[in-house]
């Protein structure tokens, strides 16, 4: 339906998820950070204890600098990113959801023009004043939350949306509610995280520098707690069994549960170490945890988004940005039936009929036509998820760092010729995380073909051998 | 499969949520507010370096003032750019994610440009300022800017070509996906809306900073008078400019969607009108402030305007019209952004009058009314959340 961009060395899907993890730290840290920031400062005022102010200062610079406004630019980052790489996946949240994301522009409005009214008026208005700033800072953050999370977790459980067609259900979904709380409450784990590295970087024997790294562990084990709780006793039962069964399939690359266990470790470890020896708390070991919760975060989200696989939206549309499912509340029609029959080539803008596919190469053999209709093929069909070209590998030495290879898991499965391969795509709907092929047999062929070709080029020729080893 | 087909089949299948000309209203209204921020980071961005350079005192110390100025107005660009994108993709799907895709390594690449363009611009504000150090960082901070603004400037300009676009994706009928060509551009487009633009926008901030900090008791008067004319006379260099250059987008992107004229009459009504209104502020441009921002906020809607008007009569050649989108009337997301929109235009206020008001006073003092509007801003975003879990119940308890 659109253009395909594959990426350029890197995979286009790695871009979207090298961007959304950032993003993801960056947004509940400014959520999560501005509630602890409340806390910190309705102490201050009831108190009446002006040093706790030097902690807000420095916090909020650091945060009007790094979490908001990177955050906010992260944010355009994924839709710039997934535009590119998926346009249809994105454009079936526009569509039922543009008005959610406009209400959640508001709570970024708030967001961002409130942390700069909070730093730049630190000192200057009453007391009252910057409290009330806080907590239109919690709340506009927390309004973010809440509204992302409705359109983030509709794209793995639409629920009654796929019946009903409704905005409001699709919003409202099976895991919205679990979701949300869930999230507010891990988010208290990335604050924590922050809270100390400002906190450690409070000059040793300042005033409250030893509590508030105490507030930041104590506060962080109970996110951590209750985060933990919620997904075992309500988030992951309410996920479909789909999804279930894909999480511990392959389709998980599987560094991912090290990495993840491994922050949740270092996370349990640094907070209850900050809570019983706040005065030997560091800020290299502060700074060490944030890396190790950013590459769990990064875990995470992968595991959030392949489990949905096939599909960009279950149920509905399928990576390869094809409806699968018809719609009549909203008067949509599936797309793969149609193109079942009469083929993907010409039919869809930017698939080309057969007879336009190369034609500058006037000198082609048929085998070679067969190939560059193939490629083409296969770019629209399996691209979206896997690597299927030269161009979204990096080299080094012999290695080649690519996201799910097609030539990789070919050899791996021993399929490298064009007849093995055929037979292979025509029951690769037995892979629960795949679709059937759309398309025609000829198509079917001619994706072979090229496959059969990409191997040859990824492997030098050599495919057995490596195969074997 | 011709055109008028191709983007037919593009268009997504569920259509908008509610009558299509509204998002083109907020699209073009919401792109006023985004691209007066962008403009005015690169102008104070600019002038940061020049001052500088320079070492008059005075061009010094306004130097330091719009070297604070540029990561915030950088940021703001950011924020305010959110709600144009949404709405462009909802009646433009086809041409916004057509052009994205066909330069989806620039699209993608985009945002780590304007976040080095923004770390830079703090680290000017931050280490530099005092002292013109790190005057590099300035000067790499305004090139990614610019860079940036030249990405945006080719994926408008692709988009609105979409009998070109199998062209461009599959050249000789091979695919090219690397998403790294600059299929279009129009250089005195692009030099009319954003350096030029900069200027102006820069001009007008000048004029109304000046006026606002003015009536703060330790006002230094003498500086202000001084950085209002400056604005003022950036503005009457800046205006023919703007209109040459508009003269020059009118005869170069003009012809192919049969707008010469409009184009042009557009450019030089708005420079002969800004240069006009600029000269008759001569006696007294820092008592002008308030009205330089309001007037180049109505040129920044007459080019918002101009732009769709463009975009329209291409879209027409090939029968596409945002008033025949399909759409459907989704109350579920009327309720919601209504009652959002309430609430975040209240609260949104009154930050907005924190700031105005406690820079405006050497004490920061906040009005009493101003207080009184906060208590109730914050009671509402507070009511919101009870309206929200109210609405989640509702929807998850009956419209399964």
């Amino acid at each position: 339906m659109y253009p395909v961009w594959e990426g350029l060395y890197v995979h286009s899907a790695m871009y979207v998820a090298i961007i959304a993890t950032f993003h993801v730290l960056a947004s509940h840290l400014t959520v999560a950070a501005a509630w602890f920031n409340l806390y910190i400062e309705r102490r201050a005022v009831r108190e009446n204890r002006e040093e706790l102010y030097e902690y807000l200062k420095r916090s909020a610079l650091g945060l009007m600098v790094f979490a908001y406004v990177f955050g906010a630019m992260a944010g355009v980052g994924i839709w710039q990113s997934t535009t590119a790489a998926n346009p249809r996946g994105i454009s079936t949240l526009i569509h039922n959801f543009v008005l959610y994301w406009g209400s959640e522009w508001y709570m970024f409005l708030i967001d961002v023009i409130g942390i700069i009214a909070y730093y730049y008026t630190l000192g200057r208005v009453s007391k009252q004043t910057h409290l009330r700033l806080a907590w239109l800072l919690a709340l506009g953050g927390s309004g973010t939350l809440a509204i992302i999370v409705g359109i983030l977790s509709f794209k793995l459980t639409p629920g009654a949306w796929l019946v009903n067609g409704l905005s409001l259900a699709g919003f409202f979904n099976p895991t919205f509610w679990p979701q949300v709380l869930m999230r507010f409450a891990f988010m208290f784990v990335i604050t924590s995280g922050w809270s100390l590295i400002i906190a450690t970087g409070l000059p040793r024997g300042f005033f409250e520098r030893e509590k508030i790294i105490r507030y930041a562990g104590a506060i962080g084990l109970i996110g951590m707690v209750v985060g933990l709780g919620i997904w075992f006793l309500w988030y992951e039962p309410t996920l479909p069994a789909h999804a279930r069964s894909i999480m511990s399939s392959r389709a998980i690359v599987p560094i991912t549960y090290p990495l993840i266990i491994t922050g949740a470790v270092a996370a349990v470890a640094t907070l209850t170490f900050s809570y019983i020896k706040p005065h030997l708390q560091r800020r290299w070991i502060a700074l060490t945890f944030m890396i190790l919760l950013q590459a769990a975060i990064f875990g995470a989200e992968r595991v959030r988004e392949v489990i949905r696989k096939p599909d960009i939206i279950s149920g509905y549309i399928s990576s390869n940005q094809l409806l699968f499912a018809d719609l009549p509340a909203r008067g949509v029609v599936r797309e793969e039936q149609r193109l079942k029959q009469t083929g993907m080539l010409g039919n869809l803008p930017f698939l080309p009929p057969i007879d336009q596919i190369d034609v500058a190469n006037v000198n082609a053999t048929e085998a070679q036509r067969q190939i560059a209709v193939g490629h083409v093929l296969v770019v629209q069909e399996c691209g979206s998820c896997h690597n299927v070209s030269l161009q979204t590998q990096i080299r080094f030495l012999d290695q080649h760092l690519v996201l799910r290879s097609l030539a990789d898991l070919l050899v791996l499965r021993q399929r490298i010729t064009a007849t093995d391969i055929d037979a292979y795509i025509k029951g690769i709907q037995g892979f629960p995380y795949m679709h059937e092929m759309v398309g025609t047999d000829a198509e079917r062929a001619a994706m072979a073909a090229y496959l059969e070709d990409f191997i040859k080029q990824t492997y030098n020729n050599q495919p057995t051998v490596v195969g074997q080893r | 499969m011709d055109v008028q087909e191709m983007l037919e089949m593009m268009r997504d299948p569920l259509g908008a949520p509610f009558f299509p000309v509204v998002f083109q209203v907020l699209l073009v209204v919401t792109w006023v507010l985004h691209i007066h921020f962008v403009t005015g980071a690169i102008g104070s961005s600019t002038f940061s370096i020049f001052a500088f350079l320079h070492k008059d005192p005075s061009l010094l110390r306004l130097g330091r003032i719009t070297a604070r100025l540029t990561p915030n107005m950088v940021g703001l660009g950011i924020v305010t750019g959110i709600a144009p994108l949404l709405f462009v993709q909802t009646i433009y799907d086809p041409l916004w994610y057509a052009s994205n895709t066909l330069a989806g390594f620039w699209s993608v690449t985009f945002i780590f440009v304007v976040m080095g363009g923004y770390s830079l611009a703090y680290l000017f504000y931050l280490k530099g300022s005092k002292d013109g150090r790190l005057l590099w960082s300035a000067v790499a901070s305004l090139v990614l800017l610019c860079f940036a603004g030249w990405v945006m400037h080719v994926l408008h300009t692709v988009s609105i070509r979409p009998d070109q676009w199998m062209n461009w994706y599959a050249p000789g009928g091979v695919i090219d996906t690397r998403g790294i060509q600059f299929h279009a551009y129009d250089v005195p487009r692009l030099m009319f809306l954003l350096p030029l633009q900069a200027g102006l926008s820069f001009a007008a901030t000048l004029m109304f900073v000046a006026w606002y900090l003015r009536q703060r008791t330790d006002a230094d008067l003498a500086f202000l008078d001084w950085t209002a004319s400056l604005g003022r006379r950036i503005g009457l260099i800046v205006a023919p400019l703007y209109g040459v250059f508009g003269l020059l987008w009118a005869f170069t992107e003009g012809p192919e969607f049969g707008l010469t004229a409009f184009i042009a009459a557009v450019a030089v009504g708005l420079s002969a009108g800004l240069f006009a209104f600029f000269w008759l502020q001569g006696k007294r441009p820092v008592l002008a402030g308030a009205k330089a921002l309001g007037v180049w906020a109505l040129a920044l809607l007459v080019v918002a305007v101009t732009r769709e008007v463009i975009r329209s009569v291409s879209l027409s050649r090939f029968n596409y019209s945002v008033a025949t989108y399909p759409y459907i009337i989704d109350w579920g997301s009327v309720l919601m952004f209504g009652v959002t929109s309430v609430v975040g235009v209240s609260v949104v206020t009154y930050l907005i009058m924190v700031i105005y008001q406690s820079g405006q006073s050497a004490d920061g003092t906040v009005s009493a009314k101003a207080e009184g509007f906060g208590r109730v801003a914050t009671a509402m975003l507070g009511a919101w959340f009870g309206f929200f879990v109210l609405v989640g119940l509702f929807s998850s308890l009956f419209l399964r």
